[in-house]
């Protein structure tokens, strides 16, 4: 039986798990954990469950032990669960594959270039990849074969954009029947819309879907579960339930550590926000001292055992020593007074932090800095708090830079038209696509300001931020291709020489001291030395180690960042900074500034 | 009534708002098409990414495609004629070909051809 009363962890979710079950949460709260553990205990009573993971940066492989592809597969131990994973650059692979695959022999070679150029872009490797996910939703032979189908998904901008797009394309479609090729072939448009539409009604069914908003005992992750809910209510999906990972308690009241630990954990849940206390119930998953991997892991996660024996930790040499904090990295960018740092990472890890305490730094030391962030969800402003000589604190806002663009171009490229090719280029604006383009532009000239000046950009999540800098790349070639047309501005023509130039752009990986966190920075660090991007150097944020707590758990905690810690430093970074588990995330200049210079609590 | 088909290059989208740039005479040729097809003339626009099977089928264009390379495109068709290959013909040329009636050219912008006023074919097509 899955009952509440007996205190399994996520007893509530599992005693009302509707068909489809959605998870998702700011980055690093343990969507994939709790969405695995989901699927695992729905499979082991019996039930048949397919796990998705839609995530472009997933670690399901990593969690459940076994490779997850297009096709669902089998995981070994575990009767009745299959798990796949939607991989938006493969989606998008056999996408341009089913069309233009047929053509390969009869349309010259040239023109095959053309269209699978056409069908590189982000959009439509969005589009592919939602696409499938569309598919899992309305293909009524899956739903005969899975009771349940439990999707880990991205991170809450990217998956609130997935989740919007049937309604946002429908709308479009109706008005615009030509519509944009990044949907695919024009034959299948109708056919596509229908399903579109079928997903909607899916999601917004609460006997059939639930979405489950995963987030930790801290502000940043409930304010964004928050929102998350809020607009999902828009969106029409209004069945949700609240889970809360990682709750501890403390069992040593001499440790002030661990004290803070529990008690910063039990004020965020006394106050919910008002959004999310309306979601009775919320599933608490005890904080665990190491990550659950493998099946046994997960298993564990939802009976918990008592803490492990109190042993005594010897501190990581990394962690140790003035060299530990951010001032080595902030000398080094001082000196120039100019160029690029990017803050990149998986979500959760503290982005925001670092490139906070980075900037505030660097304006204290009285050069002139720009913070900027790309991240639809993020909190700069929170983080910095006001009056900070030197720094200016600015956001890429999807929606005012979708409005700036589409009145820029309306007024650019319309001044040469007639009244009906302003309608006409007005109603083409409308595609979801125009986000997409403006939130690149204003990236380039993000980039393009660190000329006499030092920006320090936080970057949105993995994934996303790939998708960025890989479009960056695509249209340097349509740049290059196209003959006709309004010229390109510099910073687009420019953007790839600054990314790829060590003098002028420097890329912090940001991480945790855990492995799918080091393990996806490691992954990131391929993918940019890839694109010819050699990050400057790496972040551990929150080491547990490096603030030495005294409460067992807590130091269990701690003794497992070890060889994650000699991980990163032997075989990753030529330049560490390893930053403190702190009570509070900090926030103002004064404590960015201690974290920066790495002072000791 | 004539029948016009258009074969246009890879576009994200017909006015191209999706590329890295806008190019006003694309979304001007888009304004003309919609024109051309409220005066009665039937017109088809074919995207190569959209609709390959429409170009692959059409050994003229297939032809053309082979002999011009990406310069082929975009091509106007009407009533099985080739009108025009490298550029988007002006609505006067339009209305030319089809026997429609406009009291007022598309703008100037769209009606300059590159090199040559014949559309890159002869007076009585190609």
């Amino acid at each position: 039986m899955l009952v509440t009363e007996t205190g399994q962890a996520l007893g509530g979710l599992l005693a009302a798990a509707t068909r489809y079950l959605f998870f998702t949460g700011k980055g690093g709260v343990g969507k994939t954990t709790t969405a695995s553990a989901t699927a695992v205990a729905l499979a082991d009573e019996r039930r048949s469950v397919l796990l998705v993971s839609t995530d472009p940066a997933s670690n399901l492989d990593e969690v459940l032990g076994v490779e997850a592809g297009r096709i669902p597969v089998n995981v070994p131990g575990v009767a009745g669960l299959q798990v796949m994973n939607i991989d938006p650059a493969d989606a998008a692979v056999q996408y341009r594959e089913k069309v233009v695959g047929p053509y390969r022999d009869t349309l010259p070679a040239s023109a095959i270039s053309q269209i699978e150029e056409q069908l590189s872009s982000a959009c439509t490797v969005e589009i592919a990849a939602f696409n499938e996910f569309v598919a899992l939703l309305t293909d009524e032979e899956l739903a005969d074969h899975y009771e349940h189908i439990v999707f880990d998904t991205a991170p809450t901008g990217h998956t609130l954009r997935l989740l919007s797009l049937p309604s946002a394309w429908s709308d479009y479609l109706v008005i615009n029947p030509g519509g944009a090729s990044c949907l695919g072939p024009l034959s299948e448009m109708g056919a596509q819309q229908e399903r579109y539409a079928q997903a909607m009604d899916v999601l917004a069914d609460g006997e059939r879907t639930t979405v489950a908003l995963v987030t930790r005992p801290d502000a940043g992750p409930v304010e964004e579960a928050e929102r998350a809910a809020a607009e999902l209510h828009e969106l029409g999906i209004a069945h949700q339930r609240l889970i809360v990972n990682g709750v501890f308690r403390a069992t040593r009241d001499d440790d002030p550590l661990a004290v803070a630990w529990q008690r910063r954990a039990e004020a965020v849940l006394e106050s919910l926000p008002s959004g999310l206390s309306s979601l009775a119930d919320p599933d608490l998953v005890p904080l665990l001292p190491t990550l659950p991997v493998g099946v046994p892991g997960l298993r564990a996660m939802l009976a918990p055992q008592p803490p492990a024996i109190a042993q005594a930790v010897v501190p990581h040499p990394s962690t140790q020593g003035e060299g530990a904090g951010l001032s080595a990295l902030a000398d080094e960018v001082e000196e120039s007074g100019q160029g690029l740092v990017m803050t990149m990472g998986k979500g959760g890890v503290g982005k925001t932090t670092v490139a906070a305490a980075l900037a505030v730094e660097l304006a204290r030391r009285g050069r002139p800095v720009t913070l900027t962030t790309t991240d639809p969800a993020a909190h700069v402003n929170t983080v910095v708090g006001t009056g900070v000589e030197n720094l200016e604190v600015t956001r890429i806002d999807p929606t005012a830079e979708t409005a700036a663009y589409t009145a820029s171009v309306l007024a650019e490229a319309g001044s040469q038209l007639d009244e009906d090719g302003r309608r006409l280029l007005a109603e083409d604006l409308r595609s979801p696509c125009t986000e997409e383009i403006a939130v690149f532009h204003a990236f380039a000239r993000t980039v393009a300001a660190a000329t006499d000046r030092i920006v320090v950009l936080d970057t949105a999540p993995t994934g996303h931020t790939l998708l960025l800098l890989d479009a960056s790349r695509s249209f340097q070639r349509q740049i290059d291709q196209q003959r006709s047309g309004q010229a390109s501005s510099p910073e687009t023509l420019e953007l790839l020489d600054r990314l790829t130039d060590p003098g002028y752009t420097r890329v912090l990986l940001v991480t945790l001291p855990e492995a799918t966190p080091v393990h996806e920075a490691a992954a990131l660090q391929e993918d940019l030395l890839r694109a010819g991007i050699k990050p400057y150097g790496w972040v551990v944020n929150q080491s547990l180690d490096a603030a030495a707590p005294l409460d067992p758990l807590l130091a269990a905690k701690a003794a497992t960042e070890h060889r994650f810690l000699t991980e990163v430093v032997e075989e990753h970074a030529t330049h560490v900074a390893v930053l403190p588990w702190a009570a509070e995330p900090p926030v103002g200049s004064e404590q960015l500034a201690t974290l920066a210079t790495g002072s000791r609590r | 009534m004539s029948t016009v088909h258009v074969y246009d290059p890879a576009l994200c989208c017909p006015t191209g708002v999706c590329g890295p740039s806008v190019d006003p005479a694309l979304t001007q040729f888009s304004a003309d098409v919609e024109w051309l097809g409220q005066t009665g003339v039937e017109v088809a626009r074919f995207g190569l990414a959209t609709e390959p099977g429409e170009f692959a089928k059409h050994s003229e264009i297939t032809t053309l495609m082979q002999e011009k390379g990406d310069d082929a495109l975009p091509a106007v068709v009407v009533d099985g004629t080739l009108r025009c290959s490298g550029r988007y013909p002006t609505r006067l040329e339009l209305a030319d070909w089809t026997g429609a009636q406009t009291e007022r050219p598309s703008l100037p912008l769209a009606a300059e051809p590159e090199d040559n006023d014949d559309c890159g074919c002869g007076p009585e097509g190609c």
